[in-house]
């Protein structure tokens, strides 16, 4: 496309507009975890922190129950994604490359189970885990994160599957291997750009969750990062805004990095699919 | 060689033991996980209910007294509202996002990172971001609307103006999906198209009508309504910016029953308000299934 030169300005502009949309409420929040209490009801507000401090991030780390919410976070979101490739990436291959009479009732059972939402599964969860005794359960949070991502994995998975020739398959069968092998050594290295691709996604959807922590274990010992920050907000008395934005700063930090590495994943995984041959 | 493969493949498909090897554990999750909790949630919806107790059969009761509550209908309206008008903005705004990156070529690949941070974010943070610039005392926005002379009033707080910021706020959050669908619906336009309608004259209506828009059209309407079921089920960002207030006037069906699952008040409402949520969800999932030709199995 030959873009006129006011066509390229227009662009430049929108783009440039659009931008400054989406940073100036980070760089607002941003400011702000770096006032003081005093300045950060100041009237007018400024917008640059005079004086700056880290007062808040050093409140933030220094919480009593910072730890316990951070080895949560991050404990959950690697479990429901080994839990979810653990059960996902065996489907994806089985469903790219296996026949089967029922298989299109599987497919159509793990299709049906996408578009039920989290939101109708919220009462009856509470009431069999309440029945059963597994609320404030670490690892029946684990379980319920990953049901949510598997069947878009499986989906992922075998559409990375298939993209792989399947006269590689078939050679290293003619060489004697076994099912599991031809999968764990032929499929499994091929496919790994899909794998990471998918982790990434999962980790950062679960890492982000609120309502499944918050309804399922709203323990104190048991709540994750956005948990604590939410109820922070809900504790209004006393509530210091510099805090919380350092506190919100400081929840997202692992999963923006997380999002910028990632970007290569995507690509990798573009490439994978596009070099079909 | 070529007769043994060929009894491989025929003893595979009449085998029943090795796929249910590989899908196994898959199913064994979506059962417990989804599909019993689905039927445990229809169950609760038809009965009689104190709290979580159930006490006896209810039929359609529970639907019949749901959908004659005027309150069902003001939580209907909230919630096609808030659907429809964050559609209204992310769409073309995900669109022209997406066309402007692709005509400017020099620099795109970093501002499309950049355009995709709030994406990134947690509801919950981008809740709390908002919810200190909406700040209506303190906050740089009921600020910068005062010293131009206009009255920021309660902003969240103010049930005329509530619902109208949090889709704007929805909006800001959630653009950067349809911007990055858009993107990859772009570049699947061969370039031979741009130069033919630029050999007709070109300029920018005629080649977004003729040449885009019959590429993206089917994308768009996929994406629209996979946000369309985003919005309806979602949560965390109506509960940190408004808490579905004030006075309902942000309260939605899902929100509806996420306050409800925890308060002391019978279930069987909110199970019936769950079913409607997940009967609209598979309808909407089954046009998504339509439009992008996703055959299954």
């Amino acid at each position: 496309m030959r873009a006129t030169p006011a066509e390229r300005l227009i662009a430049g502009l929108t783009v440039g507009v659009l931008t400054a949309v989406v940073l100036v409420p980070m760089a607002w929040a941003l400011v702000t975890s770096l006032k003081t209490e005093a300045t950060v009801i100041a009237f007018p507000p400024t917008f640059l922190p005079s004086p700056a401090t880290l007062d808040s991030y050093a409140a933030v780390f220094l919480q009593r129950n910072f730890a316990t919410e951070l080895f949560n976070s991050v404990f959950y979101a690697i479990g429901a994604i080994v839990l979810t490739l653990a059960v996902s990436v065996p489907a994806g291959y089985a469903a790219s490359r296996m026949t089967f009479p029922a298989k299109r009732a599987v497919m159509l059972l793990i299709l049906a189970t996408s578009m039920v939402p989290g939101v109708a599964l919220l009462i009856p969860t509470y009431f069999v885990l309440d029945a059963i005794g597994l609320l404030n359960n670490p690892a029946a949070i684990i379980v319920l994160q990953a049901a949510r991502l598997v069947p878009q994995t499986i989906w992922f998975m075998q559409n990375f599957v298939d993209a792989v020739p399947v006269e590689l398959d078939e050679a290293t069968e003619v060489d004697g291997a076994t099912r599991w092998q031809t999968f764990s050594q032929v499929i499994l290295p091929l496919i790994k750009p899909g794998i990471a691709a998918a982790a990434v996604l999962g980790v950062i959807t679960t890492w982000n969750d609120y309502i499944t922590v918050a309804a399922f274990a709203p323990n104190l010992a048991r709540r994750t990062l956005q948990v604590a920050l939410v109820n922070q907000v809900f504790d209004s008395i006393g509530i210091t805004w510099s805090y919380v934005m350092a506190f919100a700063i400081i929840s997202s930090i692992p999963i923006v990095a997380l999002f910028l590495v990632a970007q290569r994943w995507f690509i990798a995984g573009l490439t994978a699919g596009a070099v079909k041959g | 060689m070529v007769a043994s493969s060929k009894a491989d493949v025929t003893s595979i498909s009449r085998d029943w033991t090795t796929p249910i090897i590989w899908f196994g554990p898959a199913l064994v999750l979506l059962f417990t996980v989804t599909l019993y909790p689905t039927a445990v949630v229809v169950w609760l919806s038809l009965s009689r209910t104190r709290y979580y107790d159930v006490l006896g059969w209810a039929g359609v009761g529970n639907y019949v007294s749901v959908l004659t509550s005027a309150a069902f209908w003001d939580l209907t309206l909230n919630s096609l509202i808030y659907m429809i008008g964050s559609l209204a903005i992310v769409l073309p705004a995900g669109l022209f996002a997406a066309l402007a990156l692709q005509t400017m070529k020099r620099g795109a690949s970093s501002f499309r990172v950049l355009l995709l941070l709030p994406w990134t974010l947690s509801m919950a943070v981008v809740g709390c971001f908002w919810l200190w610039l909406l700040n209506p005392s303190y906050g740089p926005i009921s600020y910068a609307m005062k010293s131009i002379g206009l009255t920021p009033g309660l902003m969240l707080g103010d049930p005329d103006t509530a619902l109208l910021l949090l889709i704007v706020v929805t909006a800001w959050w959630s653009f950067p999906y349809v911007m990055v669908l858009m993107s990859a619906a772009l570049q699947s336009i061969p370039a031979e198209l741009y130069e033919a309608i630029d050999m007709d004259g070109g300029g920018f209506w005629p080649r977004l009508r003729h040449v885009v828009w019959p590429h993206v059209d089917a994308t768009l309407g996929s994406t629209a309504l996979a946000l369309s079921i985003m919005y309806l089920t979602l949560i965390t960002l109506i509960l940190v910016l408004t808490g579905g207030g004030p006075i309902g006037a942000t309260s939605t069906w899902s929100f509806e029953v996420f306050i409800n699952a925890f308060r002391s008040v019978d279930v069987s409402p909110s199970a019936v308000i769950s079913i409607i949520v997940l009967v609209v969800n598979l309808l909407l999932g089954l046009v998504y299934l339509r439009l992008t030709g996703r055959v299954s199995g």
